[in-house]
């Protein structure tokens, strides 16, 4: 499964939303078979915050561990609030 | 361009001045209406009314700072009020916008709106439903001169962080932890790493960041790596920060 971040907006910001985005998300989340890659793709996000980060992605690591893969990271924003969510959740993500 | 009008009434209680002095400034050009017939009512748009407040607040600073003093009464502006976070994050969107258009940070505006973002979204995340007084933030920004304002009549940085580390007892201790300690105030959420990620995009960026909490005051830059927090001579209710780029 392909996640676009940039469907939930392009100022992906505060853990409110987050949330609410991740809610939104859950009844697709049913879908996922087992052993499936969920891939998260960030084209065209222009701004992400590690609190909007923390209640998806933080979701999403936990749930699907090494399945998780991260795709289009570039932004500044997205590497720097990737690379503090690594420090807390103490893993490395898999970023293709 | 949105193009919504205003009546004089209402421009006059957003600006905080009387109908008498919106005609005078109207006359003299200082701020001009629109009118159907020469005679008719004044009308302004909102977007130049926005533009205006931003122009003529010379030191976005120094109001919050005002409005956060521990006995203040002064009202700021609606528009630089965001009394929830559905509002913040609308103009969080228009000041990434604005920042785009700057061409000297435009590898580094995403990282601004962020810790922008974060710095306000802190305010809410600990406040909501313990607003001592008054709700909401104060957000201000000034893209060409490259400030960004943000403030709260919160409950103060030390307050919330006792909860969870309750053996501090100062501001300076409290604003120390809460830009170097990587902690979690209700597992298994990460709550309250947001000023970690603030810190460390100001000191990778050629940003400055000051920020105040009571008594409590540091100032971070690419070229400081310690934090040095100081004591201040004046205390404020919950927290002030200027983003300078």
């Amino acid at each position: 499964m392909i996640i676009y971040f940039k469907k939930f907006g392009t100022t992906l910001n505060s853990r409110q939303f987050g949330k609410e985005a991740l809610a939104a998300f859950m009844p697709s989340l049913r879908d996922v078979k087992k052993n499936e890659e969920i891939i998260v793709d960030f084209e065209g996000v222009i701004t992400f915050t590690p609190s909007w980060g923390d209640e998806f992605l933080g979701f999403l690591q936990n749930e699907y561990k090494d399945k998780l893969i991260l795709k289009n990271t570039e932004n500044p924003s997205v590497q720097a609030s990737l690379k503090i969510l690594e420090e807390i959740y103490k893993v490395k993500f898999n970023i293709k | 361009m949105e193009l919504k009008l205003l009546t004089i009434g209402q421009t006059a209680n957003i600006l905080g001045v009387s109908i008498q002095t919106l005609r005078r400034w109207d006359k003299a050009n200082k701020l001009s209406s629109i009118r159907r017939k020469k005679t008719g009512h004044r009308y302004y748009k909102k977007d130049e009314i926005e533009k205006f407040i931003e122009h003529n607040t010379k030191n976005l600073f120094g109001l919050a700072k005002k409005w956060t003093a521990i006995e203040s009464t002064i009202k700021i502006p609606p528009i630089f009020y965001c009394k929830d976070i559905s509002i913040f994050q609308g103009r969080l969107s228009k000041l990434e916008t604005c920042l785009s258009k700057v061409k000297r940070i435009k590898k580094i505006y995403p990282l601004i709106t962020a810790i922008a973002g974060e710095i306000g979204n802190n305010s809410f995340d600990h406040n909501l439903g313990n607003w001592p007084n008054v709700p909401g933030i104060f957000f201000a920004y000034d893209s060409n001169k490259g400030r960004i304002v943000l403030a709260d009549r919160g409950q103060g940085i030390l307050k919330t962080l006792k909860k969870v580390k309750s053996n501090l007892s100062t501001h300076q201790k409290a604003l120390e932890v809460a830009f170097n300690e990587i902690i979690s105030g209700r597992a298994p959420e990460y709550r309250g790493n947001g000023l970690k990620f603030v810190r460390n995009v100001v000191a990778e960026n050629n940003i400055i960041l000051i920020f105040q909490t009571g008594n409590a005051k540091l100032k971070i830059d690419k070229s400081k790596i310690d934090l040095n927090v100081k004591q201040t001579n004046n205390h404020l209710q919950g927290c002030l920060a200027l983003i300078k780029f």
